[in-house]
């Protein structure tokens, strides 16, 4: 039948075109997302003079690592980059293991036991969701005054540990772990927190890789709430408020604000680089925050 | 663990009832203690501030008098407010359907592909979910400067006049939305095709059988079985792009005369602004809450109601 034959040539014929134009489309889509990024790399290497001149090239003329330098040794107004760096990665890494710890408990508790006033607990936990920063930035700020931590590390830290989506999200995965571990587990002399530790913990490295790497994102891109108080002790200023410095100052000398920018985003994407298969895979399947 | 468990399966909504029947106020206590650290961080830096700032805009703020709705008139009588409400609505307006837009076709290619490429190109654009409006505002400068960036640079080389992204209106919108579509792009994609491949390939079959066109395919089964997607993604843009300021406070400080000002860096500015009456700026950042609320209920009911009529 050659009817048939040639009908079944063109079906192909034109998958195979498909695949292509796609591939095409996907490609050109991935360059322009990329594009931003490639382009400031090497412009964080010009000279002051190049990095605005006409026509702006891609590559460097003049290779240069002063923009790094002069990033990293220099302050600006006692705020230093290379310090907000360290203080930006510490409050981050503190941040992460406790709002794992205290949003896995809150989660555990809901998810496997029954306690009198728990519907009424979970939708206090849940309406907060729905409240932006901004309607209780004024009030927070004379709540943490109030505590005297303005000016520490943990004004950056705490307000910000629980988050009733973390909740959410570990909840929904507890529940997914069958009910007969636990008995196990309680047979063999287990207590509420022996199971959390030993049985719920270890099986959740997927979510806490998730959050982790959210938590640590929100932490380290975060910028109204650090900019408003840390106010004197500038030297733990975190990252994005030393660029929105920076970026403020040197609009002359830009190549400094592109040296510190590289830095401070290459940190969360070498996260993601390293977790990539898990977020990715998180996504796809719950839609992830 | 195996990383190939799904994260959430359906079982996991089916509520155990042996598990909440065999604990069942047996040790109380425990569940109190584990949900204290939680509760109490909450209660502090979450609902005494949302109580705080509810008690302040009723009340005058140097004598703590109660004023009624003084502070709401303030704050609906500030033009610059106002304004900054009508900028934000379009700048929201545009990003929640040009993104809807490109991502679902986007994820649609994605779909199709469904080979080694189509992972990578997943992994590429997701980068910039990890980047920070603050330092995508920086890369984008260079992209945008006027005395220097690439397409001022481009411009000149074919003899044209340079353009300002800074002093006219239309181009300091897209130097604000543009970036906010790069930032969110990858994301939005990613949910997108999770909603495309979690429909049933049988729903796909029938619409075959009956001889439906590609059209008629989406619009009555690839669509409608994606609407829980949909209002996620949308709810979540309206209330993100509705709270934007970090983007317009490096590209644009709000400008040019105030065309691009939003609520939120408008009260971040007035929260710094000593002359500027602070609980009626409470009051101000009371009302971009419960405008983001509104609208997020109109979404959720238009949505939903919709259903009902389909089923």
């Amino acid at each position: 039948m050659p009817d048939m034959e040639t009908k079944k040539k063109n079906f192909t014929k034109r998958k195979i075109v498909k695949k292509i134009v796609f591939g095409l489309i996907a490609a050109l889509v991935c360059a322009l997302i990329v594009f931003p990024i490639i382009w400031m790399i090497p412009a964080a290497f010009k000279t002051r003079r190049e990095i605005w001149q006409l026509p702006n090239t891609f590559w460097p003329n003049n290779f240069t690592w002063d923009n790094f330098s002069k990033v990293l040794t220099s302050s600006l107004n006692g705020y230093n980059f290379l310090s907000s760096l360290g203080y930006t990665l510490l409050v981050s890494v503190i941040a992460v293991v406790l709002s794992l710890f205290v949003n896995m408990l809150a989660a555990y508790a809901f998810a496997t036991m029954e306690f009198r006033g728990k519907k009424a607990l979970w939708w206090y936990f849940i309406i907060t969701m729905f409240i932006p920063g901004i309607t209780i930035l004024l009030t927070s700020i004379k709540v943490v005054y109030f505590l005297h931590m303005v000016d520490t590390i943990w004004v950056l830290i705490i307000p910000g540990v629980v988050s009733a989506y973390n909740i959410f999200f570990f909840r929904q995965f507890f529940y997914g772990i069958p009910v007969s571990l636990e008995e196990a587990a309680t047979i063999d002399g287990c207590s509420r927190w022996g199971i959390f530790w030993r049985v719920f913990f270890p099986m959740s490295s997927t979510p806490m890789v998730i959050i982790g790497v959210t938590t640590f994102m929100g932490y380290w891109n975060s910028f109204v709430w650090p900019s408003l108080t840390i106010v004197n002790n500038t030297k733990i200023a975190q990252v994005m408020q030393v660029i929105r410095i920076l970026n403020s100052n040197y609009s002359s000398n830009y190549g400094i604000v592109i040296a510190a920018t590289l830095m401070a985003i290459a940190i969360p994407i070498l996260i993601f680089a390293i977790f990539q298969k898990k977020i990715i895979a998180g996504i796809a399947i719950s839609g992830l925050k | 663990m195996n990383s190939a468990r799904p994260l959430v399966d359906n079982e996991m909504f089916r509520l155990d009832k042996k598990r909440h029947n065999r604990f069942t106020y047996r040790n109380q206590w425990v569940a109190y203690l584990m949900l204290l650290p939680a509760f109490a961080l909450l209660t502090i830096f979450v609902v005494t501030p949302l109580v705080m700032a509810l008690i302040r805009s009723f009340q005058d703020y140097n004598t703590s008098a109660f004023v009624g709705l003084q502070n709401f008139e303030y704050i609906f009588g500030t033009d610059l407010f106002a304004k900054s409400f009508r900028n934000v609505l379009v700048m929201t307006a545009i990003i929640t359907v040009v993104m809807i837009v490109i991502t679902f076709l986007f994820a649609l290619v994605l779909k199709a592909m469904n080979n080694k490429f189509g992972s990578f190109v997943k992994i590429v654009i997701f980068i910039p979910f990890f980047i920070s409006g603050i330092a995508a505002s920086v890369i984008f400068t260079l992209l945008t400067n006027y005395g220097g960036g690439l397409i001022t640079s481009i411009l000149v080389s074919l003899n044209k006049d340079p353009v300002s992204f800074t002093s006219d209106e239309v181009l300091a919108y897209a130097a604000i939305i543009i970036p906010t579509l790069w930032l969110g792009f990858g994301y939005n994609t990613l949910v997108m095709y999770a909603g495309l491949i979690n429909i049933p390939n049988d729903y796909f079959d029938a619409a075959k059988i009956d001889g439906a066109s590609w059209w008629q395919t989406m619009v009555h089964v690839t669509i409608p079985s994606m609407r829980n997607y949909l209002v996620l993604i949308i709810v979540n843009l309206i209330t993100t792009s509705m709270q934007m300021m970090e983007i317009p406070l490096i590209m644009t400080e709000g400008g040019p005369l105030d065309e691009t000002l939003t609520p939120v860096l408008y009260l971040f500015n007035a929260f710094r602004d000593p002359s500027r009456p602070a609980n009626a700026t409470i009051a101000g950042a009371l009302v971009v809450m419960v405008v983001i609320m509104g609208v997020n209920i109109v979404v959720f009911r238009l949505l939903q109601s919709k259903r009902s009529e389909d089923a």
